[in-house]
């Protein structure tokens, strides 16, 4: 290089003769084109600055290639932004899989111990006579012409039949739960307020197997009618309905406790 | 005249042809290019100073390519390279307005 930048700057007095100089060496250099060896070499020189520019500003407004001329620290800070990027939106994936397994379980949950609840309820029903029942079982008949048959003796039916595992009774149309009374009353029966009279048709199921034995054993419930003239007959079922309901009673002052 | 023409030309084949520069050159063309017109500014100059010589202007074009690249090609090595460049470029560019400005007033006296 030969300028420096300790160059002054034309001297004020002498502009006329500065500017014709800058001029012409200009205009000389530009119009009529000799194929100096200066010239030659200058414009080799700048086709190779020109080749340069375009190539470099080609590069720079291309998209693709942004990351190819990048330094290589800077590819390392990008490649590590990136992976901090990936790196928390994994976290956040796993999260949101593991909210939605969470919310699928529970809900999954929620549906078994509905249906638990229900089947409980119904189990529950049937035992406390609020829901209409049927299965096999026993129908036991009893005539009593006489009128010889009371409460007692339908009471020791009913607990024969509880013990030997009948889980639901009905006696006509009453239905026998836990709470069900048996009253004498002006020579008929009353089972839970309501009158039953002969003849009585007693429908139980359990397991017929158990019951009608339960019934026919001797001194039992059945030997014990026909001493009083009665006449009692067992038949197994393969399908007793048990229909008639008691209204579910709210207790006024016990609350369950869990 | 011909000096023009090659430049001309330059730009159009870069444009044209599109040229694969190899990648390890690649982060050193833009400090070349700015060093190259560093140069032309400077010989431009000397050419309105009446001192243009074209060797000189052929051994400060190629040197100054050459150290130009090779600052920013150390600085990578250790480790400075994106500010080694800025300086670089900050350099010439305070020259290539220096020389801009002597330019000008040769041309039009002021």
């Amino acid at each position: 290089m030969t300028e420096e930048e300790t160059a002054p700057p034309p001297p004020g007095p002498e502009p006329g003769r500065d500017r014709p100089t800058g001029r012409s060496a200009l205009r000389a250099g530009l119009w009529p084109p000799r194929a100096t060896r200066s010239q030659l070499l200058a414009a080799v020189l700048l086709f190779v600055l020109g080749l340069g520019l375009a190539i470099q500003v080609r590069a720079t407004g291309s998209e693709e290639t942004a990351l190819r001329g990048a330094r290589q620290e800077d590819l390392v800070r990008i490649l590590s932004d990136l992976e901090d990027r990936t790196a928390r939106l994994e976290e956040e994936k796993s999260g949101l899989e593991e909210q939605r397994t969470e919310l699928e379980t529970s809900s999954d949950q929620a549906e078994e111990a509905r249906r638990q609840t229900e089947e409980r309820e119904r189990q529950l029903g049937v035992l406390a006579g609020t829901v209409a029942a049927e299965g096999p079982g026993i129908t036991l008949r009893i005539d009593d012409p006489l009128g010889a048959v009371e409460a007692d003796m339908l009471l020791d039916a009913v607990q024969e039949l509880r013990a030997a595992g009948a889980e639901a009774i009905q006696i006509n149309d009453v239905r026998i739960a836990a709470g069900t009374s048996f009253v004498d009353e002006n020579g008929g029966v009353f089972v839970d307020g309501e009158p039953v009279r002969a003849p009585f048709r007693i429908g139980a199921i359990g397991r017929p197997q158990d019951l009608e034995p339960a019934l026919n054993i001797p001194g039992g419930v059945v030997q014990s009618l026909e001493n009083e003239q009665a006449e009692v007959s067992v038949e197994r079922q393969e399908k007793v309905v048990v229909d008639a309901l008691r209204s579910a009673e709210q207790p006024d002052y016990a609350q369950s406790s869990p | 005249m011909i000096a023009v023409l090659g430049l001309v030309l330059g730009v159009v084949v870069g444009i044209l042809t599109r040229p694969v520069v190899p990648a390890g050159l690649e982060p050193y063309l833009p400090i070349a290019v700015v060093a190259a017109l560093d140069a032309v500014f400077g010989g431009l100059r000397a050419m309105l100073d009446g001192l243009f010589d074209d060797k000189v202007f052929v051994v400060s074009f190629l040197s100054n390519v050459t150290v130009a690249a090779l600052i920013v090609f150390l600085g990578d090595k250790l480790g400075v390279g994106a500010q080694l460049s800025t300086g670089v470029v900050v350099v010439l560019g305070i020259r290539i307005f220096s020389n801009a400005a002597a330019i000008r007033r040769h041309v039009f006296g002021a």
